[in-house]
């Protein structure tokens, strides 16, 4: 065990640590918007677009992550269609999870119950309004605890992307481990940095998920 | 832009290692129930150390990717004396992975079989074996079936990760055969309906023996 590689090697780490965050922030964001845009769509009372949801999520829970990036890492140029390393990487962890999401965010919603919003308008609330104050408020507290280990999932995977050379914090773990052969010490480090960093992430979301659902307690 | 040769001519070699993603599946899931069964006895035994043994497993193995396990046990295994088996290597870290997984699943399910059964199987004589091989165990895992499923077919879904050690199986021949042909779509689009394919029957295969055993118990 050669422990003061870790530290000769720290630097090149975190600068992968910095990406991995970047890349997943984007990610979450991202695939939380398109995944909204699919509830929406799958709500819209079109049949055709309610189909095209459907097969599309079906095809993503059927299909592994690491299929779905090299199809659009290697398919898609063929086609035409060229994203540089970063771009393939948000986009791959954008389609995957976005079903996901969209699969919570419709669960949190449908489980309001609709004798509140027909309430809410006999009390003349405007839809903006329905949203806003009946909603939201619940539909976050219900949703936060599974968008967290999704989000997790998301954090996860964002290190599949080392495979197509996005320097995020596996790649460069892969750098290090070339130059220095001392690949396991590196890796369970590399290991235990994931593990603190999401189970704070998961604490810090516990937390949230308390204070959204505050009104639970006083009602 | 669809060259056909190419996409019968892999035909053979996608096919022989579908058989390496299928071997390589079942030893995952095998792998997987045994850990999850070994951490959920362990976290409801009334040991303290094997309790936060369990949720220290749980928890690690949720909180890391699986692509830095399998580095992890790929070039862990070399130090226990185990060299160069990228095979075992896989099956091991998806299958640890998993178990953490599918100790909750099964912790949930063992939960939900009422104190009343466990006290009345006592009250009648039954050894503790007994109670757990005949009344725990069918009824919480009729219960986590559908969690299962959902679980394996997440499990179906980390085989490609193996290919970042060599080990051969769908994914990785089709990475060889794009590098080689410099053409990839005759070889990924099979691939991905491959695995919804394979992803779609499974999850039928469960619902069905969902049903028989719901018409079992009941």
């Amino acid at each position: 065990m050669e422990l003061s590689i870790i530290f000769e090697y720290a630097p090149m780490l975190l600068q992968g640590l910095q990406l991995t965050i970047v890349i997943s922030i984007g990610g979450i964001i991202c695939s939380l918007t398109l995944g909204s845009v699919l509830v929406a769509l799958s709500r819209s009372g079109i049949r055709a677009l309610v189909i095209l949801v459907r097969v599309y999520t079906e095809i993503i829970l059927g299909i592994p992550v690491l299929v779905l990036l090299y199809l659009i890492y290697f398919v898609l140029p063929e086609v035409g269609i060229r994203f540089a390393e970063i771009p393939t990487g948000l986009l791959t962890l954008t389609l995957y999870y976005s079903p996901y999401m969209a699969e919570i965010i419709r669960g949190a919603i449908n489980a309001i119950p609709t004798g509140q919003i027909e309430a809410a308008r006999t009390v003349g609330m405007s839809n903006f309004q329905i949203a806003k104050r009946i909603m939201v408020p619940q539909a976050l507290g219900l949703a936060i605890p599974p968008l967290t280990g999704i989000c997790i999932g998301l954090v996860k995977d964002s290190a599949l992307l080392s495979i197509i050379s996005v320097h995020e914090f596996a790649y460069q773990t892969k750098q290090a481990v070339a130059r220095t052969f001392a690949p396991f010490e590196l890796w369970a480090f590399v290991a235990l940095c994931y593990w603190a960093i999401l189970s704070i992430w998961e604490v810090v979301m516990r937390k949230v998920e308390r204070r959204v659902t505050r009104y639970r307690e006083t009602g | 832009m669809f060259n056909t040769e190419l996409f019968f001519n892999s035909i053979p070699i996608l096919a022989s290692a579908a058989v390496v993603t299928f071997k390589l599946f079942v030893c995952c899931v095998c792998l997987s129930l045994m850990f999850g069964t070994l951490s959920v006895m362990l976290q409801l035994s009334n040991n303290r150390c094997g309790y936060w043994l369990s949720r220290t497993y749980v928890s690690l193995m949720r909180g890391t990717p699986l692509l830095v396990q399998l580095f992890v046990v790929f070039f862990g295994l070399p130090l226990l004396g185990i060299k160069g088996q990228a095979f075992l290597a896989a099956a091991l870290a998806i299958g640890l992975n998993s178990g953490a997984y599918t100790t909750e699943i099964l912790r949930a399910g063992i939960q939900n079989v009422p104190v009343g059964h466990l006290e009345a199987a006592t009250s009648i004589g039954m050894s503790r074996l007994r109670t757990w091989t005949r009344v725990v165990f069918p009824q919480a895992f009729t219960v986590s079936l559908p969690a299962l499923t959902n679980e394996f077919t997440i499990v179906l879904k980390s085989t490609p990760l193996a290919s970042v050690v060599a080990v051969t199986e769908l994914t990785y021949a089709g990475v060889i055969i794009q590098a080689r042909a410099f053409s990839a779509i005759e070889i990924f689009l099979p691939i991905a309906i491959g695995y919804i394919a394979i992803a779609l029957s499974f999850t039928q295969l469960a619902r069905w023996l969902e049903r028989r055993l719901r018409d079992f118990h009941t």
